[in-house]
C-alpha cells in the first residue's frame, strides 16, 4: 500500500515535478494544499503518512504552518522542500521537529531516500 | 556579491547553479557561449534583501523560455500566464540555489524578495552590471544571467514590468 503525501506548495512547478518524481515508487500524493493555512485546516481530514512543505509561500510561511501542525498532531511527519536548505532557516525547521530537508531542485533519489528516513 | 568571494568564485557558483538547474527543471542544457540574445525577450530580476546587496537578472530569448515552460509543466501550448509563471518560479530556485553556494562558501545566509517578471530587457534601475554570463542551447537560443550591484551614481534604464 502507497504512502499518502500530502505537498504543500504555492508552486506549479513543484506539484508537476513531485508527480513526475513520485511515478512509480511507494509514495502518492494524497492532497495538494497551496497555502500553510489551507495545510493546518486539512491536515486532519486528509491524515496523510507525510507533508511536503514549502518554506516560503503566500501568507503564512511553511515553517510556521509545520509547527502548528505539528503542535496539533505531533505524530505528523513533516519534511522541508525548499530552495532555502541552509543557515538559519534549516536550523530553525530542524529546532520545529522537520524530519527531513530536500533542497530544489530535487530528485527522485534524494526524495524517496530523505521520505523514507523522515518515516523510519 | 560582495563578500570575500573571488569575481572567478562568484562566475563558477551562478555557473554551476545555472546550468544545474536549468537541466534538472526544464531538461535543457545551456551552454557558456557570446552569441547575442534575439529580438523578443523576456526578463526575470530578484533583489537580495538581506545579506547582499545585490541583485540576479535573467534576459533571456522568450522563445527559450516557452520550452523552458512546456517541457517543465508538460505542456505542449504555453500561455503567457504560463510563461511568467514559469519563470518566476525558475529563477526563484535558482537563485535559491545561488543563495545556498553563497552560504556555503561565506556563511552569510541570503534571503531575497518575490521574482519580478518583464517582457523586454530589463535594466535595475542605481544598479550596475558587474558580471554577465551569457549562454545558447542546442536551438541556438539564448539567456544572459546578469549579477547586479549598487552603483555610485544613480541611473541606469527602465523597462516594461509586468507583474508584481
Amino acid at each position: 500500500m502507497k504512502k499518502r503525501v500530502m505537498v504543500v506548495d504555492d508552486s506549479r512547478l513543484v506539484r508537476v515535478q513531485l508527480e513526475d518524481v513520485l511515478e512509480g515508487t511507494d509514495y502518492e500524493v494524497a492532497a495538494y494544499c497551496r497555502s500553510g493555512e489551507e495545510a493546518i485546516e486539512r491536515y486532519a481530514a486528509v491524515r496523510p503518512d507525510l507533508v511536503t512543505m514549502d518554506i516560503i509561500m503566500r501568507g503564512m510561511d511553511g515553517l510556521d504552518a509545520a509547527e502548528i501542525i505539528l503542535k496539533n498532531h505531533p505524530d505528523a511527519r513533516i519534511v522541508m522542500i525548499s530552495s532555502l536548505a541552509y543557515g538559519d532557516t534549516f536550523d530553525r525547521a530542524k529546532s520545529i521537529g522537520a524530519r527531513g530537508f530536500v533542497e530544489k531542485p530535487f530528485h527522485q533519489e534524494q526524495l524517496v531516500r530523505v521520505f523514507g528516513e523522515a518515516l523510519a | 556579491m560582495n563578500t570575500a568571494m573571488t569575481r572567478e568564485e562568484l562566475e563558477r557558483v551562478l555557473d554551476k547553479a545555472l546550468q544545474d538547474v536549468t537541466e534538472r527543471t526544464a531538461g535543457v542544457r545551456l551552454r557558456q557561449g557570446d552569441q547575442p540574445l534575439g529580438e523578443d525577450l523576456c526578463t526575470v530580476h530578484i533583489t537580495f534583501d538581506k545579506g547582499f546587496s545585490t541583485s540576479l537578472t535573467l534576459c533571456a530569448d522568450t522563445a527559450l523560455l516557452i520550452r523552458m515552460a512546456g517541457n517543465s509543466f508538460h505542456e505542449d501550448t504555453v500561455t503567457p500566464e504560463d510563461l511568467e509563471e514559469f519563470s518566476k518560479e525558475y529563477f526563484n530556485v535558482l537563485c535559491g540555489k545561488v543563495a545556498g553556494a553563497m552560504f556555503q562558501a561565506t556563511q552569510v545566509s541570503a534571503h531575497f524578495g518575490p521574482p519580478a517578471f518583464y517582457h523586454g530587457r530589463y535594466e535595475p534601475e542605481g544598479r550596475e552590471a558587474q558580471l554577465v554570463l551569457t549562454y545558447c542551447d542546442e536551438h541556438s537560443e539564448g539567456a544572459q544571467l546578469i549579477h547586479h550591484v549598487a552603483q555610485s551614481n544613480e541611473g541606469g534604464t527602465g523597462g516594461r514590468e509586468n507583474a508584481e
